[in-house]
């Protein structure tokens, strides 16, 4: 019992990294731009179609080059979609809710597309490194640990980036105060731009690595991007680090909740969590302060 | 300098600005005094492309900026300090003060202009690490025209800086103001409610009412107007 209960926990962290690569894109537009993208695990779900489709169409395809290629694509794909899509509405009264309309029906265009260019048959991708190994004395899965390196590893980066990096700061400038961001010069267009990209980047990221747990299908992406919302608000939306502890607490519940009760329970037992956290804490764990 | 000539502008349906020409030339700090919501930061946010002119023109060394996004009139070195500071509250002093030297120009001289920063307000210094929201009133201040100065400006409009300020902190505020008039060269147009001690820091002075100019000359002739003493100074 105890020694499966920690196998769970491992890989509850594991699941937890992911979801805060995922979480995290979602809560960056939503504090630099103000709105949320409905189409954001569409998004997910494209990157990981575009991953299926180079490893069976080149025998020779790996992960770093899968990386290589749908990252730097998933950018600029959320630079067009921002172009596009939002942009336009951004000098509209009510913007924001044209723009839930507007990604809402984007995610309706993609899920239809995958359907039609993949069919409704559920994908799956290889495995990054097969096997188990031993962690301090749990047989863990290869896969999982590696999952839970690469996960890691992008937080700290978005984290530096958003501590150092010229563009780094200037999003966190727009969240914290958007005239404070004019007055210093910077291009709003261009710096939303890239927020948007950004994100895409992140959840094409954890797309790819949430498979095999997940499937791809046309649809697959809605339950990304309730799960990314719901990491987003229990964290406090907007927040950097209550994303991160809110997908890490959600990845372990979750793996808890599927071993005693079955697959079918994590999403009830998230909602029931946010509830009570926003009737004690409205803005979410960490909203309030940031 | 800057060239201001017959300025209209609107928040919604209410004129805010009506026909408003003023000009400053190279090195002058030039005063608009005004009563509160007579148009004054409206007038310095829309000469900084952060309120846009409905009509009207707007130039800066010959050239129009009434039309330019607020980014790009950062580059030509104009740059607005305003009222109510608009500073980042949870990034350290030091990364409102980098932000400030965010336009390509002031970057390569982030280093330098910071060091001028931070000897021009020792107290911003001592205060480098801890985010914006713990600063008193007038730290606050002294960043958000710090930030300012990191835009590498030519010409500064600063918006009521002794606002909420106590008087010693006013006096002190109007100072280094002036310092940076004089010895970086730095032009400067600012608005202010309270005639009495800003007008002895600068050359030329414009008097607001209703969202117009209602009087344009230097201190002397100010303090001679009726009708300044009456609304301005509250005499008879």
């Amino acid at each position: 019992m105890t020694y499966q209960l920690a196998q769970v926990l491992i890989s509850g962290i594991a699941l937890g990294s992911i979801y805060a690569v995922m979480a995290s894109g979602m809560s960056l537009v939503y504090g630099v731009l103000r709105i949320f993208n409905f189409a954001y695990g569409s998004f997910a779900m494209w990157a990981a179609y575009f991953a299926w489709f180079l490893f069976n169409h080149f025998a020779w395809m790996t992960y770093p080059a899968v990386f290589a290629i749908v990252l730097p694509a998933m950018f600029l794909f959320g630079l067009a979609v921002e172009k596009i899509a939002i942009k336009p509405l951004r000098q509209r009264a009510n913007w924001e809710i044209l723009a839930i309309i507007a990604t809402t029906g984007l995610a309706l265009f993609m899920d239809n597309t995958s359907l039609a260019a993949f069919g409704p048959i559920q994908k799956d991708l290889p495995f990054i490194i097969k096997g188990t190994m031993n962690l301090a004395g749990f047989e863990v899965s290869r896969h999982e640990m590696l999952t839970l390196g690469v996960g890691i590893s992008i937080i700290a980066s978005l984290q530096v980036f958003l501590k150092r990096a010229r563009y780094g700061l200037a999003m966190r400038a727009l969240a914290q105060d958007m005239m404070g961001a004019k007055i210093v010069g910077i291009p709003l267009n261009r710096a939303f731009g890239y927020t948007f990209a950004l994100s895409a980047v992140l959840v094409g990221i954890s797309g790819i690595l949430l498979v095999p747990r997940y499937f791809i299908s046309p649809s697959g992406g809605w339950e990304i991007m309730i799960k990314a919302w719901v990491i987003a608000v229990f964290g406090g939306m907007g927040s950097f680090i209550g994303t991160l502890y809110a997908a890490f607490i959600l990845g372990i519940v979750e793996a808890i909740v599927i071993w005693q009760l079955g697959a079918r329970w994590p999403i009830v037992i998230w909602f029931l969590i946010l509830i009570v956290t926003l009737i004690i804490r409205p803005g979410g764990l960490l909203g309030a302060r940031e | 300098m800057l060239e201001v000539n017959k300025v209209n502008s609107f928040y919604g349906e209410l004129q805010v600005l009506h026909d408003i020409s003023l000009s400053v030339s190279d090195g002058e700090f030039v005063v608009a005094f005004g009563p509160n919501g007579h148009g004054k930061s409206t007038l310095l946010k829309t000469i900084c492309g952060l309120h846009t002119a409905t009509s009207g023109s707007i130039k800066f060394d010959g050239e129009e900026i009434s039309k330019l996004e607020s980014s790009r009139v950062v580059q030509k070195g104009i740059v607005y300090v305003a009222e109510d500071r608009h500073l980042f509250p949870e990034m350290t002093v030091l990364e409102n003060l980098k932000l400030g030297s965010f336009n390509i120009n002031a970057r390569t001289k982030e280093a330098e202009n910071l060091q001028y920063v931070l000897e021009l307000f020792p107290r911003l210094k001592e205060r480098i690490d801890k985010p914006a929201r713990t600063l008193s009133g007038g730290e606050a201040r002294m960043l958000a025209i710090g930030r300012g100065l990191m835009s590498k400006p030519n010409f500064l409009a600063i918006d009521e800086p002794s606002l909420g300020l106590a008087p010693n902190l006013r006096i002190d505020v109007f100072e280094k103001i002036s310092e940076i008039n004089k010895e970086m060269g730095i032009t400067i147009l600012m608005v202010e409610q309270d005639i009495t001690e800003a007008s002895t820091y600068c050359n030329n002075i414009y008097l607001m009412e209703d969202g117009r100019i209602v009087f344009e000359g230097n201190r002397e002739e100010i303090m001679k107007n009726k009708h300044v003493k009456a609304v301005f100074l509250g005499e008879e």
